[in-house]
């Protein structure tokens, strides 16, 4: 019996080992294709270094200067204070939306336009009435998040089932308790669709935010867009793998989690 | 039983009408004229044909829905809203997915007040009613569809409401386990002796588990006919006198279905 459990242990580690190594080997082959191509000569390329580049360029900011978390710490920061109001406010004005016929007729229509509004369309307006520092690329974050989470949240709450509503009111539950104990769990999964969509907005529209707004000095988009003075492309693809890399991660580690340990535990989605 | 024989009916229904969308023109009339009596730890099935608003006049009960005219009191008071005096059991069970089956059964309890301690007491003396011991902490989905009807059951009995209203409560089951639930409903029943209003489309479904069956026109829904069935429980389906009254039951109803038939075109 004892012996058991280590075995399973070892064959969850395994599994999960086994789930990196998949996901990375398609990266490597790609990278190791690209080497020997620049090295034998096959191609040239100034604007696609080779990977070997790209990991020493990786290595200098990371290690030699350090100055890469710095990058990343400015961001997250930003993505973070962005991303957190953006949840706050979207939740609230959803389920508003959603309980208020009145407030729904009206603004109902702009939100679903606005929904679709790239945020780096918003940019060159906040960039004239926010300035071009922080509050900018907070504020383009925060709208990143807000227009995806607001909509799903109000359509999550539109959508719980009637009845489960309606057997909630025949035992007396009312007003905020209903909304905390039946609205709110109820929509959970596009309320979820909502964080995710709005976290990955939120990030693209972050890293767009740090390249246009000219005061600020941190930040992986400006890290990105700085390199350009210097001419080094290496820099740009070492922040480009980054951002994408970091964006997967969000979409994968809390919300994933979110996800697994509501709706899919409660079969309100099935399993993935 | 204390209970006179005068003393008025637990609910009281009075010259009841309910149209949906009175102003429009497209104005439909569910129903019209009722006047219905029903005494407390009555088991009283509503009958009709489809679209006759057997569940409009349940979501009146219920206070889901407001009359048009007339009035509908419980234990002497007009009911204009919906509360913990009515349990409500829906065709698609309407359970809480993000609750366990304990915790399903809890909310009502711990909604009206009940402490912790005692609503898990209570939902565990009612899971054991309907026959759900080992599924305390399971989730709904994870449940056969007459599992789910027994919780819903247990979730709207717990609370202990004077009236369980049920709209086609085994529709969705198959035959097998419809006939089962059936059984266990009236099993539960002549345990907590409680007032049941009851929708159904099945004679049989109706015979078995009424006091009294009470028939509906089609749209406008009207009384057509009340039927009263005396016999001893717990019943069997093959008793003889059932099918006199089936027959009953039938003809009054076979009549109106015809009528609808007619006003769809078919
Ligand atoms: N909310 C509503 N708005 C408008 N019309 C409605 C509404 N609810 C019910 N009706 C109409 O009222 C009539 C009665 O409906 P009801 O659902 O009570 O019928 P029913 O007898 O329960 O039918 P079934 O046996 O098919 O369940 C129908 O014509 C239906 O279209
Ligand atoms: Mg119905």
């Amino acid at each position: 019996m004892l012996t058991q459990e280590p075995v399973v242990t070892q064959q969850t580690a395994a599994r999960s080992v086994w789930g990196v190594v998949r996901f990375v080997y398609p990266f490597v082959v790609v990278a190791l294709i690209w080497e020997t191509a620049l090295r034998l000569g096959w191609v040239q390329s100034v604007s696609l270094p080779a990977p070997s580049q790209i990991a020493a360029e990786f290595w200098r900011l990371a290690v030699t200067q350090g100055v890469l978390w710095e990058h990343f710490s400015a961001s997250f920061y930003r993505l973070a204070v962005g991303y957190f109001l953006a949840v706050g406010i979207g939740v609230t004005v959803g389920a508003l939306l959603s309980l208020s016929p009145l407030l729904r007729g009206l603004f109902e229509p702009v939100l679903s336009l606005l929904v679709s509004v790239p945020t780096i369309a918003w940019l060159p307006v906040l960039l004239i009435t926010m300035g071009l520092g922080d509050r900018t690329v907070i504020t383009t974050v925060f709208l990143g998040g807000f227009f995806a989470i607001t909509y799903n949240t109000m359509r999550g709450i539109e959508m719980v089932p009637r009845n489960q509503i309606l057997a909630a009111r025949e035992m007396g539950v009312n007003g905020a308790h209903l909304f905390f104990a039946v609205l709110l769990p109820g929509s959970l999964v596009s309320l979820i669709t909502g964080l995710r969509l709005g976290i990955g907005y939120a990030w693209r529209a972050l890293v767009g935010g740090e390249m246009l707004a000219a005061m600020i000095e941190w930040g992986i988009g400006k890290m990105v867009f700085q390199a350009r003075f210097f001419n080094n492309v290496s820099i740009m693809f070492v922040g480009i793998l980054l951002i994408g890399l970091s964006g997967y991660l969000l979409d994968r580690t809390f919300l994933r989690w979110l996800e697994m340990a509501t709706v899919e535990r409660w079969g309100m989605v099935r399993r993935r | 039983m204390l209970q006179n024989e005068n003393a008025p009916a637990l609910i009281q229904i009075r010259d009841l009408a309910k149209e949906f969308d009175p102003q429009s023109k497209n104005t439909v009339e569910a129903l019209r004229d009722i006047n219905l009596d029903i005494e407390e730890g009555k088991f009283t099935v509503l009958i009709g044909p489809s679209g006759c608003g057997k569940s409009t006049l349940l979501y009146l009960l219920a206070g889901f829905e407001k009359p048009t005219r007339g009035s509908l009191l419980l234990d002497g008071k007009p009911v204009e809203k919906p509360g913990p005096d009515r349990g409500f059991v829906f065709q698609d069970y309407a359970l809480f997915p993000w609750r366990t089956v304990l915790g399903n059964i809890t909310f009502g309890l711990r909604s009206n007040g009940w402490s912790k301690a005692d609503a898990d007491a209570k939902a565990r003396e009612y899971i054991a009613m309907v026959k759900l011991n080992g599924f305390e902490n399971a989730f709904p989905h994870t449940l056969s569809g007459g599992m789910k009807q027994r919780v819903a059951i247990a979730r709207a009995l717990a609370y202990n409401p004077r009236v369980l209203l049920m709209d086609e409560p085994f529709g969705a089951l198959d035959s097998q386990t419809r006939k089962h639930m059936q059984q266990e409903l009236q099993r539960i029943l002549m345990q907590t002796n409680k007032t049941v209003v009851f929708v159904t489309h099945s004679v049989i479904e109706a015979v078995f588990l009424a006091d009294r069956i009470v028939v509906l026109t089609a749209r406008p829904g009207m009384v057509k006919g009340i039927i009263d069935v005396n016999l001893p429980r717990p019943r069997e389906y093959t008793d003889d006198s059932y099918l006199d009254i089936r027959e009953a039951v039938l003809s009054l109803l076979s009549e109106e279905v015809e009528k609808e038939l007619e006003m769809d075109g078919m």
